[in-house]
């Protein structure tokens, strides 16, 4: 009896352990496949990007082209760019190399002097062109540096999604903690919300608008408040083409001051 | 209307004294909801343009107040040691609550422009991490020499000092915040000194202290007061009525004030202050006549009334030209003097009124047994009455000698007054040894200044400020600014451009210049925001329409001559080269903001005060119904104003806020002497018909009752010299200053010159029929 009772106990604790991590697995693993949908959809895209930079009753665009090619799936990738507006830096353009293992590489070529020039990646919470985005927001942040879990299954705006919260492995200054609501149809994150060491919300990234383009499930509309800064960036994504046969060359000085005209006009 | 009032205090004494307590009770109930207001800039309407546009400046470019924390090695702030202790007590100063913490300027948190690996612009923080090696450690120090965004800012030029800069929400918390800096820097420093500065702590830490001084001075001064007529008049019962007069007439204004939802500004803090003397003087005039009848009449209620019948008069208009003098600050544009002024004016009409009634109530409440014992003490000798008839002897003897002395006086202190600096800065409002003081010295002597002036350009459309004229004229008013000795260090667009352009062409120094190409200053802008600077820095100093840029002007000195200066320099550089077509300049920051209000208070107080002398004097003439006794009566306020701002002129105190308001004060209560002085010795001379017996007979009775008010108001507000608040010094020394020269010359120069003009100023009446003069001023009064 005894025996059986103490073979019980240690039956349900290895249980509860197994539950326990498989909920971690659980977790890490959606969250993995949240960051390849949403950050490495087909193996290459093409889009028009409009960017609106809101801070009170004032506005401030952007427009580009953007061109991102992923040499293997969650892991290296290159971003080119091609600023269209404002007019007075048009033609201005920018390229990433991103490197999941290393620092990413950045070049970029100011035509008023005609000069390519690379500049420092150390700092993936700077601000993307000015926007309430980082560079961070826009290339990802690989899943494996925080641990999650999942904290519930819930319902938002009439989808079913996971609410994961994911915790910084190492101290780190872009949040302290990062709860997730990501869709359980098509994995994307509908919405995040980024807390301080304080644990002050201080950013929310929402999903406006999400479509499907050749067949994937894609965001096309997207923003970002800070709400520190009392701030919002609306992120408008058109005219995205997949798979279109980018290859790497595409993605070197060269073409940063000749940008490949059968993807930028 | 007088003799109502005495008549009901003196049959009724409990049901005046009760209904006084409940309404004493009633606004003593009003004290919990007190509203504390410390802002200098509350100095300023809150619709005032420069108010408006400094507040705008501030969302505009997301400007908050900051206070400084300057760190002083021993021999320099550049070591392995002293910049890690920096770099944790940033840490930990981000942590405190009402930080901003995206904006603090430390060498852990500015962002560095420079060449990285592979001629790599790199934008990254200034020192990312703790450091290991001294070469890091002056790696650093040469970075900042390097940047003309950091340079003299951040760190002294010899490396000696380390600046932090720390903005807040709001600026009522610098006080506390800079109590948590310094139990961080207490325990983290080492071997260094640390001082916080800046203009905000100044104001806020002087808001806090102010309390703590008032919980201490009026209640101190009140102690004093106390012990003086008990000196005096050696009967605790009956020295307890102008107690009582005093209390309830600062609770009664104050009680209102906070009831009608005003804040209890700097100045409304001062309210009690300023009441109590004024309190207490009616009060002992009242108690020195009615001592000095007592023994005549021998019958308790005669002698109030008595009293209250012969003092009725000069007590109404003692209290009136005080009125007089505080509500004329209404007229002023700064809206806490006007609330000051106003409720000071309230306080003095309360007191006058609870004088009437509350004397006397408590007075008929004392035994006869009581009374005989407290004058039999008093009566007769006495130190003061020896005093008194020195005085007299004085003025009889040497009546000309006397006005000769005063029409010098009167010249030397006019040359003193053309001598007169108008001054003022928030920061010595503490004493000089205050630690805020020793900060702002230090401080200011090693980095480029705790105190931010801010000069914005208005441009007519967007992207405007891409324009290189534009740039260009913006750099051209940086030098001249800075050719002003307080100016530490200007910090503009410009710079940025031109340090961002350098870097860009690999650290080129011919690069170190403004392009004169709107695409390129469009695209250096932008690669600064795309290389990792962080927007919100770039913000500071342009719009992110790039409308309007503001120039960062660092002052080493807050002296609002000193800001003035350079406001003028700046001005007439704009009048004789007007900025590019289409584009504003203006100015703002809160050492702006001082001097506008200083020039408002200035020009307000001087036609206060001006009209308030005007009103005062029409009053002495309806009162005496006399214009050289108006005339004369004026003569000990005009003597004491004019000859305590000369002696602030000769010493070079500067003119600042509370010396401005205390004019007020001394145009109100250096008249009283002198109303009491002419009213009786005219009632006395109709009755005497004869000029020395007049003169022995106002010298001993209202005599001493002056010179009883001259020692307690002088005496009793001697605690306030120990202040460590500058104008609580000011205010006590004014109280001295203004009983014992206006004592002076009330006793002195009045009885000379009456002496000197006695046949026309009291003339002399055949067969002595005397009353008709003495009933029209009854009449008169009855009127009012």
């Amino acid at each position: 009896m005894k025996n059986l009772n103490t073979l019980l106990m240690a039956a349900l604790l290895g249980l509860a352990l197994f539950a326990g991590a498989a909920s971690a697995q659980t977790a890490e693993e959606i969250m993995k496949q949240s960051h390849l949908a949403y950050y490495y959809a087909g193996d290459d895209g093409v889009a028009e990007v409009g960017m609106r930079l809101i801070k009170g009753d004032k506005e401030r665009n952007r427009e580009f082209t953007m061109l991102r090619l992923d040499n293997a799936e969650g892991g290296a990738q290159k971003y080119y760019t091609y600023f269209k507006k404002p007019s007075d830096v048009s033609r201005l353009t920018f390229m990433v190399h991103k490197n999941p293992e290393d620092n990413d590489k950045r070049w970029i070529y100011i035509p008023a002097v005609d000069l390519v020039k690379p500049i420092s990646a150390d700092d993936k919470n700077s601000s993307f062109v000015g926007s309430d985005f980082t560079y961070e927001d826009v290339s990802g942040r690989h899943w494996s540096e925080d641990t999650h879990t999942l904290k519930e299954d819930a319902t938002l705006d009439s989808s079913a999604v996971w609410v994961i919260e994911s915790i910084p492995k190492e101290k780190y200054k872009g949040f302290a903690r990062k709860v997730s609501y990501v869709d359980k149809a098509s994995s994307l994150p509908l919405k995040e919300e980024y807390f301080d060491k304080k644990d002050k919300m201080v950013r929310i990234f929402t999903a406006e608008r999400t479509e499907e383009v050749d067949g994937i499930m894609t965001v096309t509309l997207r923003s970002m408040e800070n709400l520190k800064k009392k701030t919002k960036t609306f992120v408008d994504f058109s005219r995205i083409k997949y798979n279109q046969g980018l290859t790497d060359d595409l993605f070197t000085e060269r073409y940063l001051k000749n940008p490949p005209r059968q993807f930028v006009k | 209307m007088k003799k109502g009032i005495a008549e009901f205090s003196i049959k009724r004494p409990w049901i005046v004294l009760g209904i006084a307590a409940i309404i004493t009770v009633f606004f003593a109930f009003q004290f919990p909801n007190i509203k504390i207001d410390t802002d200098p800039q509350n100095m300023l309407e809150a619709d005032e343009p420069t108010r408006l546009f400094h507040s705008f400046t501030k969302s505009e470019f997301n400007l908050y107040d900051f206070i400084a924390v300057g760190v002083v090695g021993e021999p320099s702030a550049f070591t392995v040691d002293m910049l890690n202790r920096i770099y944790n007590i940033t840490a930990e100063i981000e942590e405190i609550e009402g930080v901003i913490v995206e904006d603090i300027m430390a060498p852990s948190t500015v962002d560095d422009i420079k060449q990285g690996g592979g001629g790599a612009l790199v934008i990254e923080p200034l020192m990312g991490d703790e450091i290991e090696t001294e070469e890091e450690a002056l790696y650093i120090l040469s970075r900042i020499q390097d940047n003309p965004i950091l340079r003299g800012k951040l760190a002294s030029e010899d490396g000696q000092a380390i600046a932090l800069f720390i903005p807040l929400e709001s600026k009522d918390v610098s006080h506390r915040v800079s109590e948590e800096i310094r139990e961080i820097t207490g325990r983290l420093g080492g071997n260094a000194t640390y001082h916080i500065a800046g203009l905000p702590l100044a104001e806020d830490s002087f808001g806090s202290e102010m309390f703590a001084q008032m919980a201490y001075s009026a209640p101190a001064a009140m102690l004093i007061i106390f012990l003086l007529l008990w000196m005096f008049f050696r009967q605790m019962k009956v020295i307890v009525a102008p107690m009582v007069v005093a209390m309830m007439s600062v609770i009664w204004a104050m009680g209102l004030l906070i009831l009608s939802g005003f804040t209890v500004h700097i100045m409304s803090s001062m309210i009690p202050i300023f009441l109590i003397p004024i309190a207490v003087l009616n009060s002992i005039h009242i108690l020195s006549e009615c001592c000095d009848r007592y023994k005549q009449i021998q019958d308790k209620k005669e002698t109030i009334r008595h009293s209250i019948n012969e003092l009725f008069v000069p007590m109404l208009f003692t209290s009136m030209t005080t009125v007089a003098g505080f509500i004329s600050l209404a007229l002023t544009p700064i809206p806490p003097v006007r609330v000051f002024g106003i409720f000071v004016a309230f306080g003095i009409v309360t007191a006058w009124f609870l004088s009437l009634v509350i004397n006397p109530a408590i007075a008929i409440l004392i035994s006869e047994k009581t009374l005989n014992k407290f004058i039999s003490v008093e009566y007769g000798g006495g130190p003061l009455a020896r005093i008194m008839r020195g005085f007299r002897n004085l003025s009889l003897r040497r009546n000309k000698l006397i006005i000769a002395v005063a029409v010098v006086v009167i010249m030397v202190a006019g040359y003193g007054l053309s001598q007169i600096i108008v001054n003022d800065n928030p920061v010595k409002w503490f004493k000089q040894s205050h630690p805020i003081r020793i900060a702002d010295n230090v401080m200011n002597q090693h980095l480029a200044g705790t105190y931010m002036n801010y000069l914005v350009f208005v441009g007519d459309e967007d992207d405007r400020m891409k324009d290189p004229e534009v740039q260009t004229y913006i750099e051209s008013l940086q030098r001249e600014l800075e050719k002003d000795e307080i100016v530490g260090s200007t910090t503009g667009l410009p710079d940025i451009i031109k340090k961002v352009r350098y870097e860009l062409f690999s650290a080129d120094s011919a690069k170190l210049a403004l392009p004169d190409d709107q695409t390129e200053i469009a695209q250096l802008l932008f690669l600064f925001e795309m290389s990792g600077g962080d927007p919100d820095d770039l913000f500071k100093f342009v719009t992110p329409t790039y409308d309007k840029s503001n120039l960062w002007v660092q002052l080493k000195n807050g002296d609002n001559m000193a800001v003035s200066a350079v406001v003028d320099r700046g001005n007439s550089f704009l009048a004789q080269n007007p900025p590019p077509e289409g584009v504003e300049v203006k100015w703002a920051g809160l050492p702006y903001i001082n001097i506008e209000w200083q020039r408002q208070m200035v020009t307000g107080m001087r036609s206060s005060l001006l009209s308030s002398y005007v009103v005062v004097f029409i009053m002495m003439i309806f009162l005496f119904r006399s214009f050289s006794w108006g005339v004369i009566s004026m003569l000990p306020l005009t003597i004491t104003i004019m000859a305590i701002y000369a002696f602030i002129g000769y010493i070079g105190k500067p003119y600042d806020m509370p010396v401005a308001v205390l004019s007020s004060l001394t145009l109100g209560l250096s008249i009283d002497f002198a109303i009491h002085f002419i009213q009786r010795l005219r009632t006395i001379h109709k009755r005497t018909n004869d000029l020395r017996a007049s003169f022995d007979e106002i010298f001993e009775g209202t005599g001493r009752a002056i010179s009883r008010n001259v020692l307690v108001i002088a005496i009793g507000f001697i605690p306030m010299l120990f202040s460590t608040l500058v104008p609580y010094i000011t205010v006590g020394s004014f109280f001295l200053a203004i009983m014992v020269v206006s004592g002076l010359v009330t006793m002195l120069l009045l009885p000379a010159i009456t002496r000197t003009f006695h046949k026309g100023l009291l003339p002399v009446k055949a067969g002595g029929g005397t009353s008709e003069e003495s009933d029209q001023s009854t009449v008169e009064a009855k009127n009012i």
